[in-house]
């Protein structure tokens, strides 16, 4: 745990923390309002005491009640893992700046965000579904899209998912056209 | 007729549907003499399930659009319906040629969140069989990348290396690829007879062997030649990509998760991180080699070292973590493999997240393609190293 890590960041990012800096085995994290992404990516990629040059992760998190965004971020000065919590998007529109202006090398990790979570990058210029077909609907790692109940511990054991089908896109608009729910058997 | 009509549905590579984004418009709108092609999701020379789209001018690579998904399983969403154990073979198929080190994420991002220590035997088992499982990983690499150069002699050679060290791993874990031997606090089983017999066998000359296999290609002139320069990737733009492992290194950045946030017994091993500045096909590849002969010197180091003791730490039937956050990432042989995982008190993590290098390692294949020709394209994506189990999820 590196302590002299914590006062930098208090110093350098003292308008933009949610909280305090949270440290526990080898990592540090700090909380922000997903608006001030931009400049808190960019303070700590360009201040000459925190330089963290290597974006190790881009993830989304679904808590059931809001959307986070969690940066990992790798420096040399530091024997720690950053992490970054934008916290707070809201999970009928989830909206955060894209990281792509500093790391081009999010646009592949925040499409993969999109596509799971369905949060949007604004600045990402190629947000479209990665893993998932074109026409498809839903987030799959959201806590609300339940597993069929062959996986029998998961929490929507016994009913079947919600997915929505994969009719063309008119018919996935319309809701009780496009949920798709297995016969009662 | 009828057949024209077939073949026109199944490769057209344009989309069926308006562009989604203004990349994909851009990308899909063709210029003066250009040409798409479509190579994969099932071709011999993609590595696994990838599909590229490539746009063609005469035989140059113009723009590169790769398409993913073909072998997405929702490995996070099986994990965070799985129970801590469980989570450990989920992960297992993801790098399938070298699992070792997805599990070794996984078990390093719950050990954190449980403040389990696991005992020093354990340890070094771990570091034992994944250096292993690293020069089966890159004999592999080194002989697929020959063959898509059109080289056939040195994947027979790796295949050679690669099946001894994977029968060893099967003495000691039970299984060849798939392996299922990490445990939280631990490993499965204590080292056995068989294993070090045959490993003894096998280092006794796998540094000889590794310098033949190196002297194959390193003096071969059609296979230097192609790589020499081709593919570069700089320095600003490899780390700008996110780009972790042998690629990295190969620019000259000397990031190895090993050394630069060392996990495990790493630090009391002494090896070194081989760097090189060129960033290319080629530099790509003498990096590997010479990892090869790191992890030689890390077995050895081990097999002097190991202390006697138990390899699992004492741990409850059910794991029910206190709710947290952690983060564990350990140097797998195409980069740092990482697992966010959060715990809410259950005995299944909330969220799972996988962070797999070859994901990032793609990602730079629309920035490397282009000015290339169409026969170099397979050449420098087998040099980036993807796996597509890794990074389809």
């Amino acid at each position: 745990m590196d302590r002299t890590l914590k006062t930098r960041l208090e110093a350098r990012l003292a308008d933009h923390l949610l909280g305090s800096v949270y440290q526990r085995h080898d990592e540090t994290e700090i909380r922000i309002e997903p608006g001030s992404v931009p400049e808190v990516l960019r303070i700590l990629h360009d201040a000459v005491d925190l330089r963290f040059e290597i974006l190790a992760d881009l993830a989304g998190v679904d808590t059931g009640e809001v959307i986070q965004v969690v940066y990992h971020l790798w420096s040399p000065m530091t024997s720690d893992w950053l992490r970054i919590i934008a916290d707070g998007l809201s999970r009928d529109d989830p909206r955060a700046p894209s990281a792509t202006f500093l790391w081009p090398g999010a646009e592949w990790l925040e499409r993969e965000a999109y596509d799971m979570f369905g949060i949007v990058f604004e600045g990402n210029r190629d947000l479209r579904r990665i893993f998932m077909p074109p026409d498809y609907t839903s987030f799959p790692l959201r806590k609300d899209f339940l597993l069929p109940d062959d996986a029998a511990r998961s929490p929507g054991a016994g009913v079947r998912h919600v997915e929505r089908g994969h009719g063309p896109a008119g018919l996935a608009d319309d809701p009780a056209a496009g949920i798709r729910r297995a016969p009662a058997s | 007729m009828l057949d024209r009509q077939i073949g026109a549905d199944l490769f057209e590579p344009i989309p069926p549907y308006p562009p989604r984004t203004e990349r994909e418009g851009e990308f899909y709108t063709l210029g003066d003499g250009e040409m798409f092609l479509n190579v994969g999701p099932h071709h011999p020379a993609t590595h696994g399930v990838l599909r590229l789209v490539l746009k063609l001018s005469g035989e140059q690579v113009v723009d590169v659009d790769p398409v993913l998904g073909y072998l997405h399983r929702g490995v996070e969403k099986i994990c965070e319906n799985s129970d801590y154990y469980h989570v450990i073979d989920q992960v297992d198929p993801l790098e399938y040629i070298s699992s070792l080190f997805q599990e070794w994420a996984a078990v390093l991002s719950f050990e954190k969140l449980m403040d389990v220590e696991v005992p020093r035997r354990a340890e070094y088992i771990r570091v034992l069989s994944g250096e292993l499982l690293r020069i089966a990983s890159h004999t592999l690499y080194i002989g697929f990348l020959a063959l898509d150069l059109g080289g056939l002699t040195p994947i027979l050679y790796g295949f050679i290396e690669r099946d001894e060290i994977v029968e060893m791993l099967a003495a000691l874990t039970g299984a060849r690829m798939l392996f299922n031997y990490f445990r939280i606090g631990g490993v499965n089983g204590d080292l056995n007879h068989e294993f070090m017999s045959r490993l003894g066998d096998w280092m006794s000359r796998a540094a000889k062997q590794t310098e033949a296999s190196a002297g194959l290609l390193n003096e071969n002139e059609i296979f230097v030649r192609r790589t020499r320069g081709v593919g570069v990737l700089d320095r600003a733009a490899a780390l700008s990509f996110g780009v972790t492992g042998g690629n990295l290194r190969a620019t000259g950045v000397p990031f190895d998760v090993r050394r630069a946030h060392p996990y495990s017994v790493y630090p009391e091993l002494d090896f070194n991180i081989p760097t090189r500045t060129e960033g290319d096909s080629l530099a790509r590849y003498l990096i590997r080699v010479d990892e090869v002969r790191e992890s030689i010197k890390i077995i050895d180091q081990c097999l002097h070292n190991i202390p006697d003791g138990p390899v699992m730490a004492k741990l409850p039937r059910l794991l029910r973590p206190r709710p947290g956050r952690s983060w564990g990432a350990c140097e797998g042989p195409r980069g740092m493999m990482g697992v966010y995982s959060i715990s809410d008190g259950s005995d299944q993590p909330f969220r799972f997240r996988i962070h797999d290098p070859s994901f990032v390692n793609l990602e730079t294949v629309p920035a490397l393609l282009p000015g290339n020709l169409l026969a170099d394209t397979m050449a420098i994506v087998a040099s980036l190293d993807p796996v597509m189990g890794g990074i389809d999820k």
